[in-house]
């Protein structure tokens, strides 16, 4: 593969150019939104339906080699693999990974206790976004605590499943005994214990993770769900934080946590209102009033359409069960717009694009049912099939 | 940013390994281990000052020159928790002055708006110097906003200082001066409705209801076709519907849109609103409301499926939500 030639050798501290041989390959895969690039970019035709190929190969591209803007995110590697290897998996593609090497990259950025004492010392127990979070220690420098992080240990977990990992053979018992230690006293969950910022976000990780390792002793359900409902905003949609405004992102972790705790039920719209935790017909409304004029999905009333709404939104309206509501069509023509020409999405139309638009953009479009595209579980984020791999 | 830009940087910062501070000091180098999937790009003087972060940290080093080191590391890479985070023991350790502190967060702000790291940090400053930090961290928001009047998380961080630190006072009255400016901003009324409903200066939602009523109404007026107002006007009654469908400030809003023949659909949906709680329209609603029938539509005597009919016409995005309201019209649908 081509782009092995452009793997850093630090060791040699060559310059780090990625200029030759292939300047325009450089600048498509740069993932920055430059709008002086426009050059490049002469707009994805309308005509074009759904380009799986490019995308496989922009995901494989990316897969194999970050380029530099990529460092400001490293501490998540774990994540941008998440979004890489999902994503291929989407697009039914998962071949080109290779699984035992990636199977064993990620069980080496688990955290593990010395033993079950120190599981409830107030550390957690997950997986390390990347190595530098990640500190080999001798027993002597004790107090540097473990980096790891909840939202890793999401990725971490997808990714498993995806590759058909035998979760069982792995130490999940840490990760439940100590994420209890990230759960607040107001049932938010913080992502890391030696203190961030405390909302929804985590909350979904929480909940998807349990989900997932198919135990639920790792937080307490009642407190997060008090925690939910207290985001619920006067519009019907949530906030990331009780107060704070709706957000398409923020639902999204509000309503696939309550689901997944088992709080709510499928298809909510057409069940019987009174005796739901949350308000059903505000919060339909506010989400389909998310699909703008141009079609796409906007993240809050009055903002730009953005490709990752497709996603987030839609998918609260497919919980909901109400995906029948959505204009489809004119979805899948703003996503369009979005589309690049040297593969993956961006987040408005006609820019580079990005490792995390793209993979919002090709699970909006495993939604829409494109065909040749793996069915999602919109409850997890990754495929049907990566889901329905038992312990 | 291109190879060439890249050059540049590099002429002007000087290598760590070339400074003479640092020269008792061996670089850690990252262990990333064999085959290491979406391995990044870093460019040289990212990859240096994090091989010279490692290497303090793991010395538990808490001096200046380290917290000169965590500054340029952030700089390089902002999202990096480990590294804010043991800025914060070693400005604990140091007993540094925390005014300082926070005019750093301000250098580094505006390039770094968005970013969760900078702003947990922010907070930690805050929390620590309490209610003195209240009117800088309300100026630092504001600063925010004169750029990007809807950052999330500046809006997150201004209800944090609000409800720990306190500064209330004039809090409406800024959030009018942002509507001002734009009247579409959905964060600025949803400050409003946090202001309203939150300030122990205020009398709560119920004692602020009457006046922000005609606040939202005065804002309809002016652009019908912002949701914003028409979802803050439905907030104001929450958990009242009763409430609701007896202020007649509501259908009188309703039935002025509809009777200016244009940009009508919220208040088409809030007319469908209130039917849905029992409300009855008056003869003039009726009429305004059939003066947007068309041919097309069919007959109905029944008002809610009126209403839905024409939406389904005029909201041609959500021609199946209203479909469906319409054929379960008789559903109790709790909005």
């Amino acid at each position: 593969m081509p782009f092995k030639y452009f793997h850093i050798k630090r060791k040699n501290k060559h310059h780090l150019s990625l200029s030759p041989p292939v300047p325009f390959a450089y600048r498509w895969i740069s993932g920055s939104s430059m709008a002086d690039s426009s050059d490049l970019i002469s707009g994805s035709s309308m005509e074009e339906g759904f380009e799986r190929e490019r995308h496989v190969f922009y995901l494989q591209m990316m897969y194999q080699l970050l380029p530099s803007q990529y460092q400001g995110q490293e501490i998540n590697r774990l994540t941008l693999a998440y979004f890489a290897i999902s994503g291929l998996d989407i697009l039914g593609s998962l071949h080109s990974v290779d699984k035992e090497e990636v199977v064993k990259w990620v069980l080496s950025l688990q955290a593990h206790p010395k033993n079950d004492a120190e599981l409830n010392k107030g550390q957690f127990y997950g997986f390390h976004g990347s190595r530098s979070s990640q500190f080999q220690l001798t027993d002597n420098r004790v107090w540097i605590p473990n980096g790891s992080h909840l939202a890793a240990t999401y990725c971490a977990v997808c990714i498993l499943k995806t590759l058909g990992y035998n979760l069982s053979l792995m130490d999940s018992e840490s990760i439940l005994k100590s994420m209890k230690n990230l759960q607040q006293p107001d049932g938010s969950f913080m992502p890391i214990h030696t203190g961030a910022e405390t909302d929804l976000r985590f909350v979904f990780c929480a909940a998807a993770l349990c989900f997932m390792l198919e135990n639920w002793s790792g937080m307490d359900r009642e407190k997060a769900k008090e925690y939910i409902l207290n985001c619920q905003s006067y519009d019907g949609g949530f906030g990331l934080i009780p107060g704070a405004e709706s957000h398409g992102g923020a639902t999204y972790c509000a309503v696939a946590s309550l689901r997944l705790m088992g709080f709510i039920e499928d298809d909510l719209v057409f069940k019987s209102v009174s005796s739901c935790i949350i308000n059903v017909p505000l919060l339909l409304e506010w989400a389909l009033q998310r699909q703008a004029e141009d079609g796409g999905f906007q993240g809050r009333s009055n903002k730009s359409s953005d490709t990752c709404y497709a996603f987030w939104v839609g998918g609260v309206l497919r919980i909901l069960g109400a995906h029948k509501f959505i204009d489809e069509e004119a979805l899948r023509i703003f996503l369009l717009t979005c589309q690049s020409q040297y593969g993956g999405f961006s987040k408005y139309p006609g820019q580079l694009p990005d490792l995390y638009h793209s993979y919002y953009g090709i699970s909006a479009f495993s939604l829409l049912k494109e065909p040749g595209l793996n069915p999602i579980s919109v409850l997890l984020g990754i495929t049907d099939i990566a889901a329905a791999i038992g312990l | 940013m291109d190879s060439s830009d890249e050059d540049e940087q590099q002429q002007r910062r000087i290598p760590i390994s070339q400074r003479s501070e640092w020269s008792d000091v061996t670089p850690v180098p990252q262990n990333d281990g064999p085959n290491p999937v979406v391995p990044i790009s870093y460019t040289e003087e990212f990859a240096e000052t994090m091989d010279y972060f490692r290497a303090v940290y793991l010395a538990d080093e808490r001096s200046p020159r380290a917290l000169l080191l965590t500054a340029e590391a952030i700089g390089f890479n902002p999202g990096n928790y480990t590294v804010w985070q043991f800025r914060r023991l070693i400005l604990e350790a140091l007993n540094a002055d925390l005014h300082k502190e926070l005019d750093f967060v301000d250098r580094i702000a505006s390039d770094n708006s968005k970013n969760y790291q900078i702003w947990h940090h922010r907070r930690w400053v805050a929390e620590k110097l309490g209610s003195e930090a209240i009117i800088g961290e309300l100026e630092f928001t504001k600063k925010i906003f004169s750029n990007d009047a809807k950052n999330y998380h500046a809006w997150s961080h201004r209800q944090w200082v609000l409800q720990a630190l306190g500064g209330w006072e004039n809090e409406l009255a800024y959030c009018h001066k942002l509507l001002e400016e734009d009247i579409f901003n959905n964060s600025a009324w949803n400050q409003r409705y946090f202001v309203i409903t939150r300030s122990p200066l205020l009398g709560g939602l119920e004692a602020m209801r009457k006046s922000e009523v005609s606040y939202a109404v005065e804002a309809i007026t002016a652009k019908p076709e912002n949701e914003s107002p028409w979802r803050y006007l439905r907030g104001l009654y929450k958990d009242d519907p009763k409430s609701l469908i007896n202020d007649p400030q509501i259908s009188s809003i309703c039935l002025k849109i509809l009777n200016d023949k244009c940009n009508h659909r919220f208040a088409l949906s809030m007319l469908l609103d209130l039917v849905s709680h029992g409300f009855q329209p008056s003869q003039d609603l009726k009429n305004a409301v059939d003066a947007h029938i068309s041919e097309s539509d069919p007959p109905d005597s029944d008002f809610a499926k009126t209403v839905c009919s024409v939406l389904e016409r005029v909201d041609p995005m959500r021609v199946n939500y209203w479909n469906w309201r319409k054929s379960t019209s008789g559903y109790d649908s709790g909005v």
